[in-house]
């Protein structure tokens, strides 16, 4: 197994933590919190593929693309934001309802 | 436009715009609504005038026509109007007797809830009898006949609310619509053959070497025929007429003179030379009508309600107007349209009088109530009687001499005695309602003095007419004054209507007219013994005989027949249908409806409002995804 392999196995574990999390707990915050993992696992595995793909070769000449490492950057801004404003939606939901247990929120049940 | 298309389009829409705003703009303001319909049939009375002067002339007429819809080189709708002796003063006759009910009315129906939709639909069923009065082709005649029913299913079923009325509407209007199947398949035969079948057209094209094969105008006469039975209430469709007496009786006075029972025989006279054409159905038109002026005379024996009386006499009437026409005399059959219209208007309005002041339409009742202080409806009952039963000075002695000529010199012996003895029972039942109205029973004498005490304790001699009283008793009078003139219109309506007749002085006293006399003397000489003298018995020869009396006061059982047979029949297919329609019909589209709703509750399950469902079913199909996808890149 190459280096690359062991990233991209923690960042599959990451993942279907963080999707476990999304699906078991019922508090929203929790909720939020899983999916927090997943985009990291999502941005390890940017990083590690612009990283350490392409063999020994590149990374013997030492041309190490930079660019997974700035996608990365752009993702947890992405989250930061996406935070605030689910946050935000959180706390109007516990004001409109009492509640932001996911099971109280079947409004639009069939 | 000339001057007449003008003044007979004036006639005709003049009551349909006072309709139009009575029943849309003034429901709630009666007052307003009686003046405009008024208002309105008064223009066209007014209109109607014009035009019989207008067209005056022996040999004058007018036809203008104008094509709205071609359809293709031989057929197209056209509306227009056709003037000639015949349709002017018929048009006079409705708008005069509609403009007297309406006047009329105001004193009847004060009070009545519904006043202003009555005046309503009374503009309605003018415009509609102008209509088809004035009509020019026989498309539009059958339009406004249509018109003319519904106008008259509208006013007897004008109390709606209550069961009987009601009844009566349905009746009237399914049973004249029996006949109107026939009346549309002959419109639309001589359309077929015809192209616009515009009156002169259809008339030129019976006479001889027209465009009609004799089989053609014998089918066509004898479906037209079949409307006119419906319509005017002959034969086996008579018997929607004595229940259409659940209307208000001005609404009877209308519909008994000069419109809808009218219209039939106004077209068979409009129509005569083609009717004339088919000599078969001619024999069988005359046959049917005796038949049903004597049986119809019979009902009128036995009958205690004033107003079925009258509805029986109207029906003998009619039939004798067909028996004068079918016997080839136009001048005869609309002559006694004419002076009909007059005293049966007449009759309708005095009865009335005593229903309005009796609140009931039994004649003993009415006799029990002091009649004869109503002195206009006492005038008018007994003159419109004399007129009905044909005495002398009287217009209906006049016209029903004309009918009785004409068909001694068209008919056999025996026919004519029928119609002999037809006039003599004629007599008798009116004169019988007349005794039985204005006598008060003999042996009641002190009763019905008492009764009259009773009455004046409360309040009769304080009693003042009110306007609307007042009016009754003023269109009564006219009407009787009428009943004395018009019979002197004979020989002129016989120079216009049919220049080549021979014309008879009213009082050209032949046999026949003696004969005619003497038998209605005896009519009422046996009536006056049976009800008028004192001590009289107070019960007719026919009603001694309890199983006739029953036999003629039920329609000679024709209702029940109708109704063992056809009704049931119709009600057992009606109720097939319901079925068909609740079951089969609502089934299926129930069943679409169902199975829509079913699926889409069976759908909404997988909605079931669970966020976190909703993720793992699509992280599942992402994975599946994947898989795939994985799948076929790998595969070389």
């Amino acid at each position: 197994m190459s280096q690359l392999h062991w990233y991209l196995l923690v960042a599959v574990l990451l993942f279907c933590i963080g999707l476990y999390g999304l699906v078991q707990r019922r508090s929203l915050i929790a909720m939020l919190i899983a999916l927090e993992l997943m985009l990291a696992a999502i941005s390890l595995n940017v990083v590690a593929i612009t990283s350490l793909a392409g063999g020994d070769a590149e990374s013997a000449t030492g041309n190490v693309s930079s660019a997974g490492q700035v996608v990365a950057v752009i993702l947890i801004g992405v989250a930061a934001a996406e935070g605030a404003i689910a946050l935000s939606l959180f706390v109007a939901i516990q004001r409109e309802v009492q509640s932001i247990n996911v099971e109280d929120l079947s409004e639009l049940k069939g | 436009m000339t001057g007449p298309t003008l003044a007979a389009l004036l006639a005709q829409f003049a009551p349909l715009a006072a309709c139009a705003v009575v029943l849309v703009a003034l429901r709630g303001r009666p007052r307003t609504a009686a003046a405009l319909a008024i208002a309105g049939m008064a223009v066209s009375f007014a209109a109607s005038a014009w035009l019989v002067a207008a067209v005056a002339v022996p040999g004058r007429s007018f036809l203008a026509q104008t094509v709205f819809l071609p359809v293709d080189q031989a057929h197209s709708l056209a509306f227009g109007v056709l003037l000639d002796t015949l349709s002017t003063t018929m048009a006079l006759v409705v708008s005069a007797v509609t403009l007297a009910v309406m006047v009329y009315s105001t004193g009847y129906m004060a009070g009545d809830p519904g006043f202003a939709r009555y005046y309503g639909f009374l503009a309605l069923f003018g415009w509609a009898m102008q209509g088809l009065v004035l009509s020019a082709n026989l498309l539009q005649t059958l339009a406004f006949w249509e018109l003319v029913g519904l106008a008259s299913f509208l006013l007897i079923g004008f109390w709606f609310e209550r069961a009987a009325p009601a009844a009566a509407a349905r009746k009237a209007f399914i049973m004249t619509r029996v006949g109107d199947v026939g009346f549309l398949l002959g419109v639309l035969l001589l359309i077929r053959t015809l192209g616009l079948a515009t009156i002169p057209d259809v008339i030129a094209a019976a006479a001889p070497g027209g465009a009609l094969t004799g089989r053609t105008i014998a089918v066509a006469a004898a479906l037209l025929l079949m409307g006119v039975i419906g319509k005017s209430a002959q034969g086996p469709l008579f018997t929607w007429l004595p229940d259409a007496m659940e209307g208000p009786t001005p609404v009877s006075a209308l519909l008994h003179s000069a419109t809808m029972v009218a219209a039939g025989v106004y077209l068979v006279a409009r129509l005569h030379p083609l009717f004339l054409a088919a000599p078969d159905v001619m024999r069988g038109l005359l046959w049917l009508a005796i038949a049903t002026a004597l049986a119809t005379a019979t009902m009128a024996m036995v009958a205690t309600d004033i107003k079925r009386v009258l509805a029986y006499s109207t029906i003998s009437q009619l039939a004798y107007m067909l028996m004068g026409l079918a016997a080839g005399s136009v001048t005869a059959g609309y002559f006694h349209l004419v002076t009909h219209a007059g005293f049966k208007a007449l009759l309708f309005l005095s009865a009335g009088i005593f229903i309005h002041h009796a609140h009931s339409n039994d004649m003993r009742e009415i006799a029990g109530r002091d009649p004869r202080a109503q002195r206009a409806g006492a005038i008018g009952l007994v003159a419109g009687s004399a007129a009905l039963a044909g005495v002398i000075p009287f217009a209906g002695y006049f016209s029903k001499e004309a009918i009785l000529g004409a068909v001694g010199a068209h008919g056999t012996t025996l026919v004519l005695a029928l119609a002999y003895a037809g006039a003599a029972l004629t007599a008798y039942y009116s004169f019988r309602m007349v005794f039985l109205t204005l006598v008060p029973a003999g042996a009641g004498a002190t009763e019905a003095g008492g009764a009259h005490g009773g009455h004046g304790g409360t309040g009769a001699p304080a009693h003042r007419r009110t306007p609307g009283e007042r009016a009754m008793g003023v269109t009564v009078l006219v009407l009787a004054a009428l009943t004395l003139v018009l019979g002197y219109l004979g020989p002129w309506l016989g120079v216009r209507l049919l220049p080549g007749e021979a014309v008879r002085e009213p009082f050209e006293l032949g046999t026949g007219a003696l004969v005619a006399l003497a038998l209605v003397a005896a009519g009422i000489g046996l009536a006056w013994i049976e009800f008028g003298r004192a001590g009289a018995p107070r019960i007719g020869f026919l009603e001694r005989v309890p199983a006739l009396a029953r036999f003629c006061g039920d329609n000679w059982y024709l209702d029940r027949l109708y109704r063992a047979t056809v009704v049931r029949w119709a009600a057992a297919l009606a109720r097939a249908a319901q079925w068909n329609d609740r079951t089969v019909v609502d089934g299926a589209t129930d069943g679409v409806a169902n199975g829509t709703v079913g699926g889409g509750r069976l759908l909404a399950l997988v909605q079931n409002g669970n966020v976190q469902a909703y993720l793992t079913v699509a992280a599942l199909l992402l994975a599946a995804l994947a898989y795939a996808l994985g799948r076929v890149a790998v595969a070389p």
